[in-house]
């Protein structure tokens, strides 16, 4: 009994950097944001994970103020945006979607400017050296990649050095090598105790990065907690994942009658085929069988945990990209 | 303080894109700087009309010699002799103005007071300067009437004419260029802040401290910029090129340029404010530029416009600013006071930053 107390006494001096309660947000006949509630620690990062069109963005750009909510309290480093929007963008630094920027400015005068707008930036090197950005510094920004392009919108939410820095998909449109690097400098945000609000519709960068992550459909969290929790919560199965050796309909037919499977699935790009089971051993034992009996050789056998993409499929009947 | 600075680096920023787009700098600056040359260049044969006369007598005498002589004194005229079948061939074929056919006249038939009948041809249309010139003609053999007879002119006209400069047709356009490149630079600069709103770099901002004023201000303080180098360059290529002198005090010239420059400016973010999309925007503000550009006497003046067009002259504000700049900057003669000038620009301002207020979008 102590110890609780004791517990939930730290947990009340974790600061709550931000607190949304029953958002709406209603666009004349779209419920783009229905009723959610949700805190975000200070130094953790905070994941939102959905698909397209699930309400991320409405919900990020209500929490910073830019539109404006139907129903529901915010409260942001402890102010209300409704009131104190000005103090609070002094110390958040924002990467909106689809960034754009003046056309002729150079990458180096860009983050200049912004830096100019903050009571004390981060140096403008230094934010651009986060985001690999150092070599363009000269180039105008009508000359840049999209992915470039994409870095600097990263680097100017990062020279605000804010005490929260909302990232709104900062990894869709880059190549894996800047995906993971970004991963990387995200991580040491935190480590440096800076909060990160991050949403993504990628599982992958939600299991590697967050700490703490909602997961939301059709404007509505439809679950939450650590990456960890989330599959063990809700997908406590295994995938045992093998290569499709040209099965046809009678054989998979057969397949799905093993009676130890939860359910299987065929990924037919891939040319792989899946099968769910929490008792992995007798699985395994009546697919051998099953090889021995059609004669066909069993390949590229890897049993794995389930990943937040097994838990969203488990959840909404769909894969997450499907949208 | 914190504000002076970000102001500073906004306006730089704003200042590093306007000097980088070759379209801007265009219409901004070069393309008043063209018109200059180009009306410069086609005026700069100077505007003292002259006419050629052609005069025909049947026979020399000293009365005749002595009223050739009167005529070509009279500056205006360019006057030849000759045949007359080869003077009317000429005025056919549009190299005389005018030609008199005038009979022989002996000093016997001055004294004898014997009427002379002097004809004279010329094409018809081009009414008034006909017109005009028959008179002058008319006056001049008066003139010589009076000489020979002696009777003493009853009156006496003296023409004292106030402007001592001689007033060129580029001393009239100059200034209207001016006034046309303050126009584009209001109606046509805010294609920058339509496109950054376009492209959500407004937006961009938004979640950022810097204040959305800022970046108002910052841009209205990059067009008086633009607009006081306009105005310098088109004096100094007035001044050094084609001679057009300042009369005016260069203080007024600046306050008429500033006013100017804002009543555009702030027509332009009004236009701006009535659309969403850059191509919309630029439509409607190409309705407007076009037509204000012709209609307001800023080249040619209002007089040569037909009647029922100048309801709209006198309605729109480039009308009001091209009589000011010319009458501080050249000295023309006013069509308004300077003071109806100014009140009316600035009735334009208020009115329509009012309706920019009203319908503004950031969006």
């Amino acid at each position: 009994m102590l110890i609780s107390v004791a517990i939930s006494g730290t947990g009340g001096r974790m600061n709550k950097t931000i607190e949304v309660k029953g958002l709406r947000k209603y666009y004349e006949d779209v419920k783009a944001v229905d009723g959610i509630s949700f805190s975000v620690d200070e130094g953790e990062i905070f994941g939102m994970l959905g698909p397209n069109g699930a309400g991320k963005t409405t919900t990020i750009e209500t929490v910073i103020g830019l539109i404006d909510r139907t129903d529901g309290e915010i409260s942001v480093l402890g102010m209300n945006p409704d009131n104190e929007l000005g103090s609070i963008k002094k110390r958040i630094g924002v990467q909106l979607q689809s960034p754009s920027l003046f056309p002729r400015l150079t990458v180096k005068e860009t983050l200049e400017l912004f830096a100019s707008f903050y009571p004390e930036p981060l140096s403008v090197s230094e934010a651009a050296d986060q985001v690999d950005l150092k070599e363009s510094f000269r180039t105008q920004v009508e000359s840049l990649s999209g992915g470039q392009r994409h870095r600097l919108a990263v680097a100017l939410s990062l020279v605000s050095n804010g005490e929260i820095i909302f990232l709104d998909e900062p990894t869709t449109g880059l190549d894996p090598k800047a995906r993971r690097d970004l991963w990387t400098t995200i991580t040491n945000l935190r480590a440096g105790g800076v909060t990160v609000f991050l949403t993504t519709h990628y599982m992958d960068e939600a299991e590697e990065l967050c700490n703490h992550l909602v997961i939301i459909d059709r404007g509505e969290i439809i679950a939450r907690g650590s990456p960890g929790e989330l599959i063990e919560q809700h997908f406590p199965r295994r995938a045992i994942e093998f290569a499709n050796p040209g099965f046809g309909e009678r054989e998979r037919l057969q397949l799905a009658r093993i009676n130890t499977a939860n359910n299987l699935s065929f990924d037919e790009e891939e040319g792989r085929i899946i099968i769910y089971s929490e008792t992995v051993a007798e699985t395994l034992n009546d697919l051998f069988e099953f090889f021995q009996d059609t004669g066909k050789s069993l390949e590229n056998l890897s049993v794995r945990t389930a990943t937040l993409d097994d838990v969203f499929l488990e959840l909404t009947g769909r894969g997450i990209k499907d949208e | 303080m914190n504000r002076l600075r970000i102001f500073r680096k906004m306006f730089l920023a704003n200042l590093k894109e306007f000097f980088r787009d070759r379209s801007s700098l265009f219409w901004m600056i070069a393309f008043p700087l063209i018109f200059t040359f180009i009306f410069g260049l086609v005026f700069s044969g100077g505007d003292q009309a002259t006419f050629t006369i052609g005069i025909a007598t049947e026979g020399s005498t000293p009365v005749t010699e002595g009223l050739i002589e009167e005529f070509r004194e009279v500056p205006t005229f360019n006057v030849t002799t000759g045949e007359l079948e080869g003077e009317l061939e000429e005025l056919k074929s549009g190299n005389r103005r005018m030609v008199l056919d005038i009979p022989t006249i002996t000093a016997e038939d001055v004294r004898n007071r014997v009427t002379s009948k002097v004809k004279f041809y010329y094409s018809k249309g081009e009414g008034e300067t006909n017109r005009a010139l028959i008179s002058a003609i008319k006056e001049i053999f008066s003139g010589i009437e009076r000489g020979i007879t002696g009777t003493r002119p009853l009156f006496q006209l003296e023409a004292s004419p106030l402007e001592t400069r001689n007033l060129t047709q580029f001393d009239y356009v100059m200034p209207g260029i001016l006034a046309m490149a303050l126009m584009q630079l209001g109606l046509f600069g805010v294609f920058q802040f339509m496109s950054l709103r376009e492209n959500k770099v407004i937006r961009g901002l938004a979640v950022t401290p810097l204040p959305r004023e800022t970046l108002f201000e910052s841009e209205v303080a990059l067009r008086m910029l633009v607009a006081l180098i306009q105005t310098f360059l088109i004096v100094v290529v007035g001044r050094l090129v084609f001679g057009v002198e300042l009369v005016g005090n260069l203080f007024l010239l600046a306050g008429l340029v500033f006013l100017g420059a804002a009543t555009f400016v702030s027509m332009g973010y009004m236009l701006a404010s009535f659309t969403r999309s850059l191509e919309g925007g630029r439509n409607l503000i190409q309705t407007v530029q076009f037509p204000m550009m012709f209609l307001s006497g800023i080249f040619f003046p209002i007089e040569m416009m037909p009647n029922y067009i100048r309801p709209v002259v006198r309605a729109i504000p480039l009308t009001y600013l091209g009589d000011a700049l010319r009458q501080v900057m050249v000295g023309f003669p006013p069509k308004y006071s300077l003071q109806t000038n100014v009140l009316i620009l600035a009735g334009w301002l208020i009115f329509s930053t009012i309706l920019a207020i009203r319908f503004w979008k950031w969006e």
